[in-house]
Parts: structure tokens; sequence; C-alpha cells
């Protein structure tokens, strides 16, 4: 009996893995196209999470769309739309004030402009944290779904009535993940638009020589990256409670997902992300909660020590 | 086709143009030779728009070129092959010479260069999937003069193509670079250290040296010319 | 900044210190209302925290944004040495800056290698691990317990001038230690390695040594800021402590204050906690987190329009006004150097000071070196030269350390180089200058030759000596005490010889050196340089710039692919048909070319 139940806990804590794990392999895509492609960094990447969240909640319910919709699909037409207002606010952002730290300006700057990056955007994430906590209050929110409260059971395969439980709202998230890391992929990789965007990361003069204008194309992906963190955001809003502060949380998790993925693969955050939610997941069996995201750096400082080009994904390496 | 007047230009600090001018006529291949340090990059680079200049002008066409923004001299019709190559690593072989298609004129006529490139180095046909970060330095070269022909350019940049080839490899390129020349006639402006093969294959040529052209004109007059040599060796 | 050598004695900022601890304890003690109280003593914390990230952050440029870790540590210490075995606060503070001093240790080792980003972040994760742990550890939040007798034994005073002073006594412990590091080798060696940290290690500094020793300090007086903080507060909780709040504050008020000067966090200090703090009380309630926008606005500013703080800003401005504007002529010419005739040295008594056999490197397949081998008389002037993407670089890397080789040898004088660092190379003998020269434009030329003889000089005095005699050498000395700023091109050269040549190197390697240069000052260079060579010094030098090489060197390699072509006299080398086809390309014959 008490087998079954250890079992029973790992595959719940197996399954937790592979649903929060889509979720935080979205995210990491985001912080992908910024951190792991045109090797921007981001402090306010967490922030950009923590926005989408919220305003996924003000548009579903501010914007009346859970009535209009009805209550399934009123909250993620409600992060479409979020992801969109942060891809413009990620664009703004870019343009005036992390391109002055970036690319051609920042060289010969001090530090080349690494440092200044850092701070830059230290400082957007104070603001953001900060503003957020005048402008939504401390309490925490959540975007209950009919489906938050839910779950299907899954029996498994041996013992009596053992089974799974997979919350329905967390399933639903897993797949909106999946199928956006999907479309992101398909733009980067196949539309024209998206070719532009990784010539741009990969070599920016040759692609100025091409004919591309860099300095939109850095713009416009960098704007992809935090309403893709931000869609994320919104899942997460649908089952899990969220304050301004949250986006410090995630923000280990993001690099640490970049990171261990291998920097320069769409697709190996997205597998970085998804491994780190399940050390996440499985690490609870073992360790009690609050020391999961301890688990967490703990891996992160792994790899960048041991093994810091990643574990999937083709880096073709810049240092 | 291309007109250089007294061009000056300082890049990191110090003084890597003085005064350079030449001229390139429609369908002529010219080359430009001098040690390294010369200022034959930068000269390139002035040209492509990512070096601003401190005096002088650049007609293309007839146009003033300084006054067109980097990214648009391209759609001009101007293909800049970097030094070094310049390939995008982290992108396929056809992914590249796609990107060499960006301009409107190039996309519609995207099947015929296509065609004509794999002509000229069928190895690109072979790898048309692999990563441009894989391939070798030659294959690489080949890529991106490939990539500047997509762009069905009017006129077309080399910027030291033999550098860092074996010299076996460095024969083939500079055939292939005759071979689009003669085809074509298309206008081609070439910088190279190596000599003999660039002004060989040339119709004039200029020395460059620390920045000032100290020599120029028909190709066979230069290459029995002994301050060719002074110029590189110092003596 | 002024460092070793600087001009003005230490007096001066001693007595700074001393009237502004003064001035701060009377203002302070006419001040009666207990919220500005707190606030003057809250100052002063903030600026002790800003001083141990300036230790590490500002000097050495190593941005790290988890000092929290170090501030809770100490707070946590003390408090529950307190609580749990009740031990005075005078002893819980001197051992929170033990634990952070440890803590410190633990996290260097790892860190360290880690560059920028990396760092950064890795450097964040830490206080965020430990505030999870804290909370997991059960110390949400803790008070610290009244004591009713004897209340002074742990250090509860009912009257808040007293933590004022206490306060005012950690600051003036912080400003001194930054004034001992800054007056110090110490120092030198931080903005060495912040300036350019390979140059740093070729100019023989222990990088890792000094970096590890900067994190120690740094953390142990964060730790002391914590303690304290624990003590006037009387509450502490994991997210005040180790919250990400904390760090940033350490790093705003240095960074608006003056980033690698004593007074930046002080100064940043004195603006922005009285600011933020009135805005938090003000408007706490209707705006609560005032603060980290204040911060946050406060960043972006200062990183886009003073990105090293007003101090630098002011000082800079000021210092314009001095002078004209215009920047400095270039140097005198050098002392005259009569023709050193290269057929003087015997050539019996030239041993070979360096031999280099099979030295070997690939990059992923790319052979960028291969094979070479050659040996260097002692005294005399070698250079190395080769068509571009030839391995010269690469082999100079090999040579001084900064790559190691897949196989061959490098034997200086007997001793065998492989698998040494770049600073012990430089101990052993073995000077090298860069080609991009990054100085530090704010000090004088003499101080920035001085880090070249930190790693020869027994002494700071001797250093500075030392680094007089290289400035002799090259003929800098009129300008020994102009700002680097104000260099010319040349003189900047000049002076990045100077310092190589400072530890008195028996070898010296030159990365062009003449690149860029007028023909003029091409002259004055190869001058400087034979005179260099005069002396005693053996000199290996890259260039490109041909016609200045053949006059100057006596012998030349030519690489070429990685692969050693030939060695000879200029003469022979200019003319040997193999060289020409290296750099013209195959069939090249003066008399004309077929076809």
């Amino acid at each position: 009996m008490q087998t079954q139940a250890m079992v029973e806990d790992f595959f719940q804590a197996l399954t937790a893995g592979i649903l929060d794990g889509s979720i935080y392999g979205l995210m990491c895509v985001g912080l992908g196209l910024i951190f792991g492609v045109m090797r921007v960094i981001n402090f306010a990447q967490g922030e950009f999470l923590m926005l989408g969240m919220y305003f996924t909640l003000y548009i579903a319910t501010g914007l009346a769309l859970t009535a209009l919709l009805g209550p399934y699909a009123g909250p993620f037409a409600g992060v479409a739309l979020a992801g969109l207002a942060l891809y413009a606010g990620g664009y703004l952002l870019h343009r005036y004030l992390v391109s002055r730290v970036t690319g051609t300006r920042a060289v010969g700057a001090e530090g080349e402009g690494h440092y200044a990056q850092l701070i830059l955007t230290l400082g957007v994430a104070l603001i953001l944290q900060n503003g957020g906590l005048i402008v939504f209050g401390s309490t925490p929110q959540s975007l209950r779904t009919p489906l938050s409260a839910s779950a299907w059971e899954i029996g498994l395969p041996f013992g009596d009535s053992a089974a799974v439980l997979v919350n329905k709202a967390r399933a639903v998230a897993f797949l909106v993940s999946i199928a956006t890391t999907a479309g992101l992929f398909w733009f980067i990789h196949r539309s024209h638009l998206g070719k532009a965007l990784r010539a741009a990361a990969d070599n920016p003069e040759a692609a100025i020589y091409m004919g591309i204008d860099v300095d939109r194309a850095h713009r416009i992906a960098f704007g992809i990256g935090t309403g893709v963190t931000a869609v994320a955001g919104g899942l997460v809003a649908t089952y899990y409670p969220f304050q301004p502060y949250v986006g410090l949380e995630f923000v280990i998790i993001m690099y640490a997902g970049v990171v261990l993925g291998g920097m320069g693969s769409i697709l190996g955050a997205f597998w970085g992300g998804m491994t780190i939610g399940l050390v996440q997941q499985l690490s609870a069996l073992v360790l009690p909660f609050q020391l999961q995201n301890v688990a967490i750096f703990a891996v992160f400082l792994l790899v960048v020590l041991v093994r810091p080009q990643g574990l999937y994904g083709r880096s073709v390496d810049r240092t | 086709m291309l007109q250089v007047e007294a061009l000056s230009v300082a890049y990191g600090g110090l003084r890597a143009l003085n005064d350079v001018s030449l001229t390139v006529a429609e369908g002529e291949f010219v080359a430009i030779v001098g040690p390294n340090g010369a200022g034959k990059t930068t000269l390139f680079k002035t040209i492509s728009g990512t070096v601003a200049p401190l005096k002088g002008r650049i007609r293309f066409g007839g146009r003033d070129l300084l006054a067109v923004p980097p990214a648009e001299r391209a759609r001009l019709g101007i293909a800049h092959v970097p030094e070094g190559r310049q390939v995008f690593k982290s992108m396929t072989v056809m992914e590249n010479l796609e990107l060499g298609a960006y301009r409107p004129d190039a996309r519609a006529a995207w099947r015929r260069n296509r065609e004509r490139i794999f002509g000229l180095f069928p190895v690109l046909a072979d790898r048309q999937d692999q990563l441009a970060g894989t391939l070798s330095g030659g294959e690489q070269q080949m890529l991106a003069i490939g990539r500047g022909l997509a762009s069905s350019p009017k006129l077309l940049l080399l910027d030291e193509p033999s550098l860092g080839l074996a010299p076996t490899v460095a024969d083939l390129i500079f055939e292939s670079i005759e071979q689009i020349h003669r085809q074509d006639k298309l206008t081609t402006l070439l910088v190279e250290q190596r000599v003999v093969e660039a002004l060989q294959s040339c119709d004039s040529g200029y020395v460059l040296e620390t920045g000032r052209v100290v020599l120029q004109g028909p190709h066979d007059k230069l290459l029995a010319d002994d301050r060719v040599r002074k110029a590189y060796l110092g003596m | 900044m002024s460092g070793l050598g600087a001009r003005g004695r230490i007096t001066i900022p001693l007595a700074a210190i001393g009237i502004f601890a003064v001035a701060y304890a009377l203002a302070s003690a006419y001040v009666t209302d207990q919220y500005y109280q707190l606030m003057l003593t809250l100052v002063l914390i903030w600026a002790v925290m800003g001083s141990s990230w300036n230790l590490l952050s500002g000097y050495a440029g190593l941005i790290s944004f988890g000092h929290a870790a170090f501030f809770g540590l100490g707070a946590y210490t003390v408090t529950l040495l307190l609580t749990q075995f009740d031990v005075s606060p005078w002893f819980g503070i001197p051992a929170g800056a033990l634990v952070g001093a440890v803590a410190a240790m633990v996290i260097g080792y790892p860190t360290f290698r880690l560059r920028g980003h990396y760092f950064a972040l890795a450097m964040l994760a830490y206080p965020l691990a430990l505030l999870y742990v804290f909370e997991w550890l059960g110390y949400q939040e803790i008070a610290l317990p009244m004591k009713r007798v004897d209340p002074a034994r742990y250090m509860q005073f009912s009257d808040n001038h007293v933590y004022t002073m206490l306060a005012l006594s950690l600051l003036v412990a912080a400003l001194l230690i930054s004034l001992a590091v800054e007056r110090s080798r110490f120092g030198m060696s931080l903005l060495a390695i912040k300036q350019n940290e390979p140059a740093a290690e070729a100019a023989g500094i222990d990088t890792l040594r000094w970096k590890m020793r900067a994190l120690v300090l740094s953390g142990a007086v964060a730790a002391l800021a914590g303690g304290l903080y624990a003590v006037v507060l009387l509450v502490i909780t994991p997210q005040t402590v180790f919250g990400m709040l904390t760090s940033a504050q350490a790093l705003v008020v240095t960074l608006v204050g003056g980033v690698g000067t004593m007074w930046g966090p002080v100064i940043g200090a004195a603006i922005l906690v009285p600011l933020s703090e009135t805005l938090q009380a003000r408007l706490g309630n209707v705006v609560p987190g005032i603060q980290g926008v204040v911060y946050g606005v406060a960043i972006i500013l200062v990183i886009l329009l003073a990105p090293e703080g007003v101090f630098w800003r002011i000082r800079d401005r000021l210092a314009a006004r001095k002078r004209p504007g215009a920047r400095e002529p270039a140097p005198a010419p050098m002392r005259p150097i009569g023709e050193v005739a290269v057929s003087a040295h015997a050539a019996a008594d030239r041993a070979p000071i360096l031999e280099v056999s099979d030295l070997s490197r690939s990059f992923g397949g790319l052979q960028a070196v291969e094979g070479v081998s050659f040996a260097v008389r002692r005294g005399a002037i070698l250079g190395i030269i080769g068509p571009n993407g030839a391995g010269k670089t690469t082999l100079f890397n090999l040579l001084n350390g900064f790559l190691p080789p897949d196989r061959g040898r490098v034997v200086c004088e007997g001793r065998d180089l492989i698998g040494l660092k770049p600073n012990q190379i430089c101990r052993l003998g073995v000077g090298r200058t860069f080609q991009v020269v990054r100085s530090f434009s704010r000090m004088s030329v003499l101080q920035n030759v001085v880090v070249g003889a930190l790693a020869a000089a027994r002494s700071d005095s001797e250093a500075v000596e030392m680094a007089r005699v290289a400035l002799a050498r090259v003929g800098l000395t009129d300008r020994a005490s102009a700002t680097a700023g104000t260099l010319s091109n040349q003189g900047l050269r000049l002076m990045e010889l100077a310092r190589a040549v400072a530890a008195r190197p028996k070898l010296l390697l030159l990365d062009e050196t003449l690149a860029g240069l007028g023909r003029q000052e091409v002259e004055e260079m190869i001058a400087t340089i034979r005179s260099l060579a005069a002396d005693g010094t053996t000199i290996v030098i890259i260039e490109h710039t041909m016609h200045a090489m053949v006059r100057l060197a006596e012998e030349l390699l030519v690489l070429d692919h990685g692969r050693r072509l030939t060695v000879g006299s200029p003469a022979e080398v200019t003319r040997d048909p193999v060289v020409i086809e290296a750099y013209l390309g195959r069939k090249w014959v003066t008399a004309g070319v077929a076809g």
C-alpha cells in the first residue's frame, strides 16, 4: 500500500512537472528570444510575466470578455490580448531604453554595455514591481475559471484505484503553451520576418548588408520575447495566485531554463523550462516545498559552471 | 557606376583612409590591393554604410550614396560580401541564400538566381540544409558569395575572399569570381591581400598603403611593378 | 580616484573624513524628532552597505546583485545569537562580519569562474536562496527582545543619538577601509582588473586572489551593516534583509553617488535615503511601492545620463573648466638615440633567452598555430610577421599563458612556461603590451604605469619608483602627472609600453605597437624600442607596418597559415620567394607575369 502511494505520488509529481514544465517552457521561450538569441540580458522579464497575469485578469474581467465569450474562452482571449499588449510594451521599452545600452551604441561604453543592460533592466524591474504594487495592490489575485477547480482522474495501470489527478485549467494551459510554442517556432523558422529576425540576431553587421533594418528587427524580437512570456504569465494566472512580486520567483527559473536549454535555440529553451518544471515537482517529493526553488538555483549554478552551453539545442557558440 | 572622391575616414580613433579616390565603371572589374592595415576593409564599410566618413563623397549610379541609410544601400543593388565571410552561422545554407534575396527585384529573380548559384557552387546544393556554421572556410566563402549574388546585384563588393583559406581553395574561389564577372559582366570591386590572383583577373587596380592610394593603373602594368612588392614588404 | 602614487597626501582625505564625521555628529545632536533621528542613522547604514558594494562592484567592476545575502546573514547572526544564546550584539555584530566573510569565500570560489551576465545572475540567486531557506527554517519574523536589565550591554539605548553615533563609527571604519584600499596596491589591482582583466593578468596581478579578497572584505562590511540594521530596527524578516530591494539599495546608492570612489555611497545615501523614506512615510499608505519606484527611476536616469554617478560628473566638470579643453600636444621628442648598430652585439654572448619548439594550437578543427619552433637571442629584436590570419596573435597568447597549447614547449631561461598562468609568467620576467590600450583615463600617467610595477615591487613606494624609471625609459617623464585621458594616440602607446616595462622584464612582447601611427610618430617609436633593446631587454614584436619593421627588427620570423615559413634578416626575408608568395600570391615575379 505504501509503495502504491509513493508511486502514485511520483506519477502525480511527474504529471504536474510536465504540465507546469510546459508553461515554464513557454516563459523560457520568450526569454530565450531575448537572452538566448539576442544576448540581451533583461532583468525585467519576470515583471513582464507578472504584467501578463494582471493584464489577463483585467482584460478578461474588465472588458467583460468572460461575459461575452463565456467563462471558458474569456480568460484565454484575455491571455491573447495581454500578450499583444505586452508585445507593444516590450517593443517600446526596447526602442526608447534598451537600445541605448545594446548593440552598436554600447560598444566602447563602460563594460561594453553589458553592465549597463543589467542595471537598466534592473531599474525597469523595480519600477514595474513596485508600480504594480501601487496600481494593483498587494492582495493576491487569481483568475478563476470553472476549469480551475475541477480535474480529470486518469487511472494508472496497476494497484487498485491508483490514479493521477490532472487539473483541467492546468491541462488547458499546457495545450495552449504547446500550441503557442509551436506557432512561434513556425514563425521564427519559416516566415520571412522570422528569418530576418534570426539573421539580425545572429550577425547584425551582415544583416545590414542584406538590407535588413536591424534596429527594427531587434525591437520586434524583444517585443515578441516579452509578449510570449506575458502569455505564459496569463496562463499561469488561470491556476496560480499572484501578486506584484511574483516575477522575482520566476526570473531565476526562466534564466535557469534558457541556460539549461542552450542559448540560441527556441526549442532548447522550451525543453530547458520543461526540465526545470520537472525538477521542481520531483524535488517536492523529497524536499520541503519552500526549498524547491533552492533546488532550481542549485541546478542553475551547476549548469552554468559545468556545462554553460546547455543540455539541448544546437548552440553555435558565441561567447 | 561607383565613384569615390577624396574620402577620409577615421576608425577607432585612427586615420584609416586619407584622401582616397577611385572609380569603377559599369561592367568593370577593379581590384584594390595592399598590405594589412591599409584601410581596404574600412573602404568597403564606408561604402556599405557601417562606417561614416569624415570627408569626401561617394556616388553610386549618379546618386549621393552617403545620403542613403545603410540598410537601404543593399536595396540599391550593392552586394557586400564581407571580410571573414560573416555567414549566418545558426541558419542553414538555404536560409542564408534566401536572406540574400531580400529586395523585391531579387525575390522575383530568385529561382533563376538559385539555379545559377548552385551551378557555380554545387557543394552548396549538396549542403542546402546544413547549418552554415558547420561548413568549412571555403564553403562558407562560396555561401557568402552566393548570398551576394542572390540579391541580383548591380555592384559586387568582395572583401578579402581568400582570407584564411588554403591556397587551393582560394584558387577555386578566384576562378568562380572570374567566372561570375565574365558571365554577366557584373561590376565587381575586389579587395585582396593576395596580389597576383587579384591583379590577374581584374581590369584595373589600386594599391593602398596606410590609408592612401600609392599606385594605380591597368592590371598588367601593376603586375610588372616592383613598387607593389615594396608596399607589402617594406623594402 | 586617487590611488598609489596619487597627487596629494593622505592627510587630505583623512581630514575630510574627520570633518564629515564631526559635522554629522553635531548636526544629528540637534535633531530631536525620533523619526528624523532614525533616518539619520539609516542614511549611514545604507552608506556602509553601499561602501561594501563599492568594494567589489565599484572598484573591481564585478557587478553583484546579491549583497543582500551578506547583509541578511549579518542581521540574522546578531539576531539569532541574541535570541538563542543571549549573546550581546557588541559581540554579535563582529561575529556577523566573520560569517559574512566566510560566506563570501564559499560563494566566491564557484562564482568567480563565471563572467559578466552569469556572475550577476548567480549573485542574484544566493540571497533568494537564503530567503527561502530562512523562511523554511521558520524564521518568519523575529523581534529582538527588549532587555530591561543593563540594556547598554545589549546595545539597547533609549537615546537614539547613540545609534547614530554607532552607525557613524561604522561608516568611518568603512571609509577608512575604502581609503586604505584606494591608496594601496589592493585598489590599484582591482582597478586594473576592472579596466582590462587580461592585461592585469599579463602585468603579473593574480586576479583571482584579489577578486576573492575584495569579495571577502565586501561581504564582511555588508554583514556589519546588516547587523547594525537589526539592532536599530529591532525586527527582521527574511524579505526585508534578503530581499531584492536590499541588494538594489546597495547598488543604487553607490551608482547614483559615484562608483569606485569612497564618497560615492555617502553622497548617494544622503540623497536617496531621505527621499525614499520621506516618500514612503508620506505616501506609503496610498502608494505602497513608492520606494522601489524611486530607486528604479534613479537607476535608469543615472545609467543613461551619468553612468558613473554624481561624484564623477561633478569632478569631470570641474576638471574640464580648469583645462582649456583641447588635447595637450604630443610629447616632446625622445632623447636622441645614436645609431645602434646591430652588429655591435657580440654574437658569442647572445645565448637564447626564449626557445619555442613545436608549438601548436587548433580551434575546433582550424589549425591556428602549427609546429612553430624558433629561438630568440638575448638582447635581440625579433619581428613576427605574416599575412592576415597567419596566427601571430595566437602565438603571443600561447607564449604569454592565455592559451594552453595542444603540444609543444616554451622555455624561457631554462624554465618551462607551459601551464603557468599569465601573472606567473609575468613574474618570471616576460612583459606584454596589448593592441587595445585601456587606460585609467582619470588618473595620471604615472598611476597608470604603477600597475605594471606592482608585481615586481616589494613595497608600494618601490612600485612608484619603478614606474618613474619606466616613464623615463620611454621618454614620458614630463607627462608623468598629466591625466591619461589627455594623451594622444602615440602618448597612450608609450604609456602602455612603460607599463609593460615597469616590472623590468627580460623579455618584452609587443603587440602592434606601431599600428595607426603617422610617419614621424613611427620614427619616434622605433627609436624608443631600440633604446629599450640597447638596455638589454629582448624584444619580440608583432607588426603589420612593414616599412617600419624592416628597419626596426634584426630578424624576422614569417608565419603563414600558422606555420613558420622562414627566419632571416629583413633583407633576406623581403626577397625570399616563399615569403613573397605568401604575401602577394603565387607566381609573383618582379620581372612581370605573362598573361
